[in-house]
């Protein structure tokens, strides 16, 4: 370490006062009573520091040599392997409420009751359990392709818009549907995937939003009860009968 | 050599010239320093007010709703930029400039300039505020300042940055003490920083991500390189010039500045882990992020082992009182964020109220700390005169260290649980996440009601000590009275 | 350490290792990405203008507070499953976005498909004008004052707001969108990221 600093410059404090000169009288106490500018002491390093030090370091190297997904721009994996992050080990009958849940309910609101006069409600709605003409198709129908126009729901008249969910999985509708139907009192049958994909092709050509006009036009017809589910273990899937391969239960 | 020698040992007396040089460096600071920490108080007053006005917000969505100037999303940000340009930048320039040419033992010439920059730097957070209030606030975190006010901002920093690296360059001989290292670096980085960030986010935006990138960059580095360095120059400054023993180790002052100087630059990504980047600019932030262990123990070491055998002196003096208590809480704040950059742990505490107290606790529990310990140093020195209150002084103390200390638990519990709720598969209600918070969050609005008080008592105090209020003391105001009587500390 | 050249060089050197590292060449390699091609045409699809002008009335408001705008990769987060999006947002995802609203808050949901869950306008006008109307116990504030409280002239207007509870106008009053209103529904309406790029990892295939 060596002082090689630039010279003084003389005019920063130019001829200082010699010591007997100085009256201090008129500086402040807390001047005064101040210690010497700080400075530094000689103590080493401890050792364990500079163990640790190298243990990070070496730490730091494996992992960015690991984990750097070969400092590519377009390689958004740290490795190629870690894509999935293992079994979805979501419970699979939370489906349809997980469904219901991510955007059903900000219309439809989580009790099922909907808005007053805004959104109408699925508890106990002719439309969700089905009536005279309103069939299982037709509800189906309104998941895939949407719904519009003034709809009386349980005597109160509603005139909004409801998407059509067409970008849904067939169970996911299922799920969602036999949700609804068993959930806030409502006593429906459920639905099966097999049904949704039947009336998804049968309504592949709607581009609009149904009115109910247009819906109370298509026959009814009602969703075939789904297979009970044969209780099988976990690792092998049943074949059902007529050929369609089952959910295996857990 | 014999400058060095001399100085490290306290038991010698100061030659009277010191005196005299040090009373004239301080007069020749008076009216930039109270500048900057006036207007620094000033907008830690107004900046309280709206941080505890958006906390209650919280808890209370309606309250105060139907003004678009006072909506959550502009309160919130003008807290934010107040804070950080308004009253830590203000007090940290005012801090770091008295240090400096204390160090460098240079008086300050042409002041009237540097009065003038503090003007110009006001000037700009004035105008930068009232454009996000009013709409025009950019949303990029850390830089909400409408383009309009940055440049303002800008010439006042470029007068102030020059100032420090002029009063460097005509240093006395002898030895640079660390926080030389660290002022001089501060007053560097910052405007490379403010400019680069400027530059590719609001004058020539980047595309996509790349905002996230500089975003970050910029805003980790503000705290990294700005606020911490001037934040430990003066913890460095004022525990062994208080205590009159030097600091433990050249050596680890070194490790402790270059390892910071290196690692912290990189840490930026952190704040993006899982986000739109290649996974080597995440992977190279969670790195740095782990080796700051490295600067923060050296650090911890190197003033715990100054302290040692001396710990007693806090029962006295409010400057070391308030300077030990923010070094430790940038120990205890650093190693938290070292271990919230790991990527498992940092799926759970990213996006929560967990973050905001992580950053409270350095902001307020670090950088603020230390620089009111500074203050109750710097001031008497100033202004010729005697903190006139003790007991206030203790009031401000126990109402930001509890206010503090509530906010921060208030908010790592809530932000906990709500990372809890928010990464678990099986909870479908988003509002579930916002429910098992919402108790913190009214606690931690509550501490925002202490914080602004002590901020209140310190505001007059500080007001006090500007009009020479009260009666001539001799001696410093102390917390409790040294046990033997004649026991001067040298506060 | 104690010549100011020495101290200088040092000092800028290390620091220009991030400024290198972390923003220019990222800036170089990220800085000018071009959209993808699909059958529905350009990926990330351009914007509207109103959609483009809702940025700025996005930004005014501090919504990047509360909300995100990223669906972490399946590996670390359980984003994908809790239904934040098909797939991981990638950089190119962004391009079209100036600036970038990733945001660090989820005191709300995160949006960055939030027009694949909600794509009616009407609800979100009403979610902006009063959002515990639609969300009951949400946090969020009423964003009453991008909306006009005017008289209905003879036929209420095609784009009220239906509204009920305490801030419903009063009768004969109708409550209808501002332009910022509507741009900003409209950049709300832009935010879906369901088309694939090659860059993004495959999400995981859901277990049936």
């Amino acid at each position: 370490m060596s002082d090689d600093t630039p010279p003084p410059d003389p005019k920063a404090f130019a001829d200082p006062p010699q010591p007997e000169e100085i009256d201090l009288s008129r500086t402040h106490g807390s001047i005064l009573r101040e210690h010497n500018e700080p400075a530094e002491g000689r103590e080493s390093v401890p050792l364990w520091l500079v163990g640790l030090i190298m243990a990070l370091v070496f730490w730091g190297g494996l992992y960015l040599a690991y984990y750097s997904g070969g400092f590519r721009a377009d390689a958004f994996l740290p490795r190629k392997d870690m894509t999935g992050g293992g079994d979805d080990l979501r419970d699979p009958s939370m489906l349809g409420k997980r469904v219901f849940m991510q955007s059903c309910v900000l219309c439809h609101q989580a009790d099922g009751l909907g808005i007053p006069r805004v959104y109408p409600p699925l508890a106990g709605s002719e439309w969700v359990l089905g009536n005279e003409w309103r069939g299982d198709n037709h509800l189906v129908a309104i998941v895939l392709r949407g719904l519009q126009g003034p709809v009386e729901v349980r005597g109160t008249v509603f005139n909004n818009a409801m998407p059509g969910w067409a970008r849904l999985r067939d169970d996911e509708v299922a799920a969602v549907l036999s949700y609804i139907r068993s959930e806030w009192g409502n006593t429906g049958a459920p639905i099966s995937a097999e049904f949704v994909k039947t009336v998804r092709e049968q309504t592949a050509q709607r581009e609009t939003p149904w009115s109910p006009g247009e819906l109370q036009a298509i026959a009814r017809t009602v969703a075939p009860p789904p297979t009970p589910e044969p209780t099988v273990s976990p690792a092998a899937p049943s074949v059902a009968p007529e050929g369609v391969i089952q959910k295996a239960r857990r | 050599m014999s400058d060095l020698l001399r100085s490290l040992d306290p038991g010698t007396p100061s030659d009277p010239r010191s005196y005299v040089e040090r009373a004239e460096i301080d007069a020749s600071l008076r009216g930039p320093v109270l500048l900057f920490f006036c207007s620094g108080i000033a907008w830690l007053l107004l900046g309280s007010l709206l941080g505890t006005l958006a906390a209650f917000k919280m808890s209370f969505p309606h309250l105060l709703d139907s003004a678009d100037w006072l909506t959550f999303g502009r309160v919130r940000p003008a807290h934010l930029n107040i804070m950080i340009y308004g009253w830590a930048s203000s007090v940290g320039i005012g801090v770091g400039i008295w240090l400096m040419a204390r160090l460098c033992r240079v008086a300050l010439r042409h002041r009237g300039l540097l009065m003038g920059a503090g003007v110009v730097w006001n000037l700009g957070v004035l105008i930068g505020t009232v454009g996000i209030l009013a709409g025009q606030s950019r949303s990029i975190e850390w830089l909400e300042f409408p383009g309009w006010a940055t440049p303002v901002l800008f010439l006042g920093y470029a007068l102030i940055g020059v100032w420090g690296v002029i009063m460097f360059r005509f240093r006395r001989p002898g030895h640079v003490y660390v926080s030389q290292w660290y002022l001089l670096a501060a007053f560097l980085w910052f405007p490379w920083l403010y400019a680069t960030a400027n530059t590719l986010l609001i004058w020539q935006p980047v595309q996509g991500s790349v905002v996230g990138a500089v975003n970050w960059w910029y805003g980790h580095n503000v705290l990294g390189l700005w606020f911490t360095p001037i934040g430990l120059a003066s913890a460095y400054y004022m525990i062994p010039k208080v205590i009159g023993r030097p600091i433990h180790s050249y050596y680890l002052s070194i490790l402790g500045f270059w390892s910071l100087a290196f690692f912290y630059s990189w840490n930026g990504m952190h704040h993006l882990i899982g986000g739109p980047f290649p996974a080597w600019m995440i992977s190279a932030s969670v790195v740095a992020s782990i080796m700051m262990f490295i600067p923060v123990l050296t650090v911890a070491i190197n003033h715990h082992s100054t302290m040692r055998g001396h710990f007693h002196y806090l029962k006295w003096s409010p400057t070391l009182r308030f300077t030990v208590v923010g070094a430790m809480t940038y120990t205890l704040v650093s190693l938290q964020g070292s271990l919230m950059a790991i990527p498992s742990l940092n799926n759970l505490t990213h996006f929560t109220d967990y973050t905001i107290g992580h950053a409270h606790l350095g902001l307020y529990g670090f950088f603020t700390m230390t620089m009111f310990g500074a203050m109750y140093y710097i001031v008497p020195r100033l202004v010729g005169w005697e903190w006139p209150s003790a007991t206030m002084i203790r009031w401000h103390f126990w109402l930001a260290t509890s206010g503090i200390a509530i906010m921060v638990a208030s908010l790592t519990l809530g932000g906990f649980l709500q990372g809890l709720e928010l990464n678990d598969p099986e909870v479908l209600d988003f509002l579930s996440s916002v429910r098992v918070v919402a108790p913190f969050r009214f606690i931690r609005a509550c501490s925002g009601i202490l914080l602004s008080a002590a901020h209140l008592v310190f505001a007059v105090l500080f007001i006090r000590m500007l009009l020479r209020h009260g009666v001539r003391q001799v001696g410093p105001a102390l917390f409790s009275a040294p046990e033997k009587p004649g026991d001067l500390p040298a506060v | 350490m104690n010549r100011l050249p020495l101290l200088f060089v040092g000092i800028l050197l290390v620091f220009s290792t991030s400024w290198i590292g972390l923003v220019a060449y990222p800036y170089l390699n990220l800085g000018h990405l071009a959209p993808g091609t699909s059958s529905d045409g350009l990926v990330p699809p351009p914007m509207t203008a109103s959609a483009i002008a809702g940025e700025h009335v996005y930004a005014a408001n501090g919504c990047i507070y509360c909300h995100s705008q990223q669906v972490r990769p399946a590996w670390l987060s359980t984003d994908i499953q809790k239904g934040l999006g098909p797939r991981q947002t990638v950089a190119r995802d962004y391009i079209r976005q100036s600036p970038t609203f990733l945001g660090t808050m989820r005191s709300g949901p995160d949006l960055s498909n939030i027009a694949l869950r909600q794509p009616l306008p009407g609800w979100h006008y009403q979610h902006l004008y009063e959002p515990d109307m639609v969300t009951a116990g949400s946090i969020m504030p009423s964003f009453r004052f991008l909306f006009r409280v005017q008289p209905v002239q003879g036929q209420p207007s095609l784009e009220a707001v239906t509204v009920r509870g305490p801030h419903a106008p009063p009768s004969g009053y109708e409550v209808v969108p501002t332009q910022d209103a509507r741009d900003l529904v409209a950049y709300l309406l832009s935010l879906k990221h369901d088309y694939p790029l090659p860059e993004a990892p495959e999400p995981p295939k859901a277990k049936k």
